[in-house]
């Protein structure tokens, strides 16, 4: 499976996730701390016949990709905070067409221009709730380099298999961390495809309600001449208003998400069975985790650790069920309480959440969370 | 492996990133497990700028510096944010121009003539990589040639006869100022080897 | 173009329409019907393949002309047509995009996605129907909204300077620039098939009418007057009958107002992929 290990960045495990992955067209605008990722793509995509274009911002760098996806091909865009605000707009557009798409958001101090080269995870809801209404959306948070190749590849794949805008979510240390990582050899990484609509070019239904509630696309050129709108829509592509009609459109938008759940969900669960302290995190934080939890451990103390790696839909179930064996549910966040509002919201009545919330630019390292821990 | 911690601390534009790419790639050539950050301001030049190695011998371990075992400091802020860090009796090179206020005790220091050498044999663009020839001379983190080797394969072919020369200028500030430099690169730890500055 | 021989099946709108939506929403009198005409007309001439055709529009009233087009078509957010348009040509050069945006959408809220269209050249056509107004919205003031107009948030009368939309595409560096007014719908088809026919970016203006919120409001008739006034705002010798009509000066040029060529950009990057490729020592 693994050739010879090799030594990448986030961002450039990123991109060469995204090339194994299919994508074959790539828009951005350079932010820092992702515009590696758009370097590596301008080297790579000319050598596997693909695209890469600089646009003129972010708004137009996720309309370019949305165009890309519409004609047949797999796409990706990278930014960060103040890029990530501009895209919510063509990112509800992608929920509501349904096309796949691929957004990468490396996190950065915020808000505003905030602290361009500090890690944050300050976009944990922006990337849930960021674009109005409701809408479907999948977030992956990547905690390793390594992981960020593989989930890369995995937000591809969500994204062809629900025909939903997926976000992979990480921040400033994972996207410049250099770490060593095994990559498939060419051609071996798992791939899914889009299914696309074959025949019936008569009474063709681009977003017809098939069992799993993903319709299959229509590539233009293969004769369905399909209308592809944001406005709310009926099975045949064109807009409505009528109540009935716009309910049932809007549900299956959500419900392909939520129905879909075994195929979406990924969580990490690193001695949760018998743990009476749970440590609940995500991305870098949940790396410095594992680490106060394994110090714990050797101190006798019963810790664990539970990181959703698909980070929207939330887990709910996983964290449920772990937080009911729990005493103690710390929660350690880049932010002033995201993560944990979800956890409030899960872990039933009169569970102990301790949460631990930094905005300054600084990671949180092991020891504070051991430290909390202990205190817990 | 234990887990060892290393810096390279000073401000933008010093290579000091580069450097520790560098020590990245020279553990990589011994099959050693590690990972490689770094931390740095807006700005292309100028700024606190640091960059870590943590060599372990587990992947999934913690990324990020908690107590340095090492550091090597090209100016007086990265030295003064970075110091805290440093475990007691953990090894610390600085420049002696650079760094005209090195920590007064708690650690062993080594106060060494990196920039002037830098510039004397050729560029101070490389008093990165004679700190770097320094701490790993001092430490027997890598063997000389992986690090010679590594340095090969991150620099562009045209400056590789300056860098190399700045590794041994690093190896030889590290013999000078302690007489017990691992030019082998055997893998023992850090001497002691100046009390104060 | 006009040199082109080839027999051709006389031109039926029927042929290119979605006729299950019909009745449009366009209002009486509302300049788009004009326009989508002859941009249909434009389609036949060049016998484009429907199947391989794509509209991609805005929002606001000229977002929702493409919808009745039986082709590809794409309704995309205010402003970012030719953004979306960028992205979709690039991967399927195989298609004939054509954009259908309005003043607002191009000029305001998508100023910057068309300027840089312009200065990429690739192989799109954009068709701006300029009928001065934020029709959709209830009629408010646009960039081309002439001075002294009276819009629901220039109640006082427009004080704001206008675009000259032509000359500004025309310095960013679209390689075909045109404008014809409605009133002419012949010129009108025949500027746009001339436009989509022009390897590269091309900028079309078409002037049509707001009649209903524009018109009413500001006193300028009904949909005839409204023509009419087009007219009288044409330089005399495009028209050839310059004794019918009271002309003001010469305020409204018409026609092909520029052509150059310049490399089109997706046949530029493909070349330079082909360069990129042929270099040994892939980096990594």
């Amino acid at each position: 499976m693994s050739h010879a290990p090799t030594a990448l960045h986030g961002n450039h495990a990123c991109a060469l996730g995204a090339i194994a992955a299919g994508c074959r067209f790539f828009a951005g605008y350079p932010i820092t701390p992702s515009s590696e990722v758009a370097e590596h793509m301008s080297r790579e995509l000319p050598h596997v016949d693909g695209t890469f274009i600089q646009m003129e911002d972010e708004i137009a760098s996720l309309a370019a990709c949305i165009g890309a996806s519409l004609g047949g091909v797999k796409t990706m865009t990278a930014t960060s905070g103040p890029g990530f605000s501009l895209m919510q707009e063509n990112l509800g557009y992608a929920a509501m067409t349904e096309t796949p798409c691929v957004i990468i958001n490396v996190m950065r101090g915020g808000p505003s221009t905030g602290m361009p080269t500090r890690p944050a995870q300050g976009d944990i809801m922006q990337a849930r709730w960021g674009t109005h209404g409701d809408h479907p959306v999948i977030v992956v948070a990547p905690a390793s380099v390594q992981e960020v190749y593989t989930q890369t590849i995995r937000a591809f794949n969500l994204a062809e298999e629900f025909r939903t805008p997926v976000i992979v979510l990480y921040d400033e240390i994972v996207a410049h961390l250099m770490e060593t990582v095994s990559l498939p050899a060419k051609g071996k990484a798992e791939v899914k495809d889009r299914k696309w609509a074959t025949g019936a070019e008569v009474g063709f239904m681009p977003y017809a309600e098939t069992d799993d509630l993903v319709p299959v696309m229509s590539r233009p050129g293969d004769g369905h001449r399909v209308h592809v709108t944001g406005l709310t829509h009926t099975p045949d592509g064109f807009p409505t208003q009528k109540p009935e009609l716009a309910d049932r459109a809007l549900r299956r938008l959500v419900d392909k998400i939520e129905l879909n759940r075994d195929r979406i969900d990924e969580v990490e669960e690193i001695e949760t069975a018998d743990a009476d302290i749970l440590v609940v995190a995500v991305g870098i934080v949940a790396r410095a985790a594992r680490r106060a939890v394994e110090m714990l451990r050797a101190e006798g103390v019963k810790a664990g650790l539970l990181r959703p790696v698909t980070l929207w839909p939330f887990p709910e179930a996983q964290v449920r069920n772990a937080a009911e064996r729990a005493s103690v549910i710390v929660v350690p966040e880049m932010n002033t309480g995201q993560l944990s509002l979800e956890i409030e919201r899960l872990a039933g009545r009169g569970k102990r959440i301790r949460t631990i919330h930094r905005i300054d630019g600084e990671p949180i390292g092991p020891d504070e969370i051991a430290q909390t821990i202990r205190e817990a | 492996m234990i887990r060892t911690e290393i810096r390279l601390a000073g401000s933008g534009g010093q290579g000091l990133i580069l450097g520790m790419h560098i020590l990245f790639r020279a553990l990589g050539l011994e099959g050693k497990h590690a990972a490689q950050s770094q931390s740095y301001e807006p700005t292309s030049r100028g700024g606190f700028c640091y960059s870590d190695v943590i060599v372990t011998g587990n992947a999934a371990d913690y990324p990020l510096v908690t107590h340095l075992d090492m550091m090597a400091g090209l100016s007086q802020t990265g030295v003064d944010r970075s110091i805290g860090l440093v475990k007691p009796g953990g090894l610390v090179i600085v420049d002696e121009r650079l760094v005209p206020e090195p920590p007064k005790s708690g650690v062993r220091l080594l106060t060494l003539p990196i920039m002037a050498r830098a510039v004397e044999v050729g560029s101070p663009r490389i008093a990165n990589i004679i700190a770097l020839g320094a701490l790993v001379g001092l430490s027997g983190l890598c063997t000389r040639h992986s690090l010679e080797e590594a340095v090969r394969r991150e620099t562009p072919k045209k400056f590789a006869d300056l860098n190399l020369t700045a590794v041994a200028e690093g190896f030889a500030l590290a013999s000078a100022g302690t007489g017990l430099a691992h030019g082998d690169g055997a893998a023992r730890p850090p001497h002691v080897v100046r009390a104060d500055a | 173009m006009n040199e082109m021989v080839r027999t051709l099946e006389p031109f039926e709108i029927k042929d290119y329409l979605r006729l299950q939506l019909m009745p449009h929403f366009m209002c009486p009198g509302c300049g788009h019907g004009i326009a989508l005409r002859a941009l249909l007309w434009a389609v036949h001439e060049l016998a484009i393949d429907k199947n391989k055709l794509a509209i991609v529009s805005g929002i606001g009233c000229s977002g929702r002309v493409g919808a009745y087009i039986d082709a590809n078509t794409f309704h995309t957010t205010h402003g970012r047509p030719l953004a979306f348009a960028t992205g979709l040509k690039l991967a399927r050069p195989d298609l004939t995009v054509v954009v259908i945006t309005g003043d607002g959408d191009c000029l305001a809220i998508g100023g910057n996605h068309l300027i840089h269209a312009c200065r990429r050249n690739l192989d799109l056509t954009c068709l701006m129907l300029n009928n001065e107004v934020y029709g959709m919205t209830g009629g408010q003031v646009s960039p081309t909204t002439s001075a002294n107009r009276l819009t629901t948030t220039t109640p006082g009368g427009n004080a704001e300077p206008t675009f000259d939309a032509c000359k500004l595409a025309e310095a960013a560096g679209a390689s075909f620039v045109g404008r014809e007014v409605t009133r002419q719908a012949m010129a009108l088809k025949n500027v746009i098939r001339d436009g989509i026919a022009h390897p590269g970016f091309s900028f079309i203006e078409a002037i049509s009418d707001c009649t209903e919120i524009y018109g009413r409001k500001n006193d300028l008739g009904e949909s005839p007057e409204m023509i009419l006034s087009q007219k009288s705002d044409m330089r005399p010798e495009a028209f050839g009958n310059v004794a019918d009509e009271p002309f003001r000066p010469n305020r409204l040029v018409t026609g092909i107002l520029a052509k150059q060529a310049r490399p089109e950009y997706g046949a530029a990057y493909r070349d330079y992929a082909v360069r990129v490729k042929s270099k040994p020592g892939r980096p990594r």
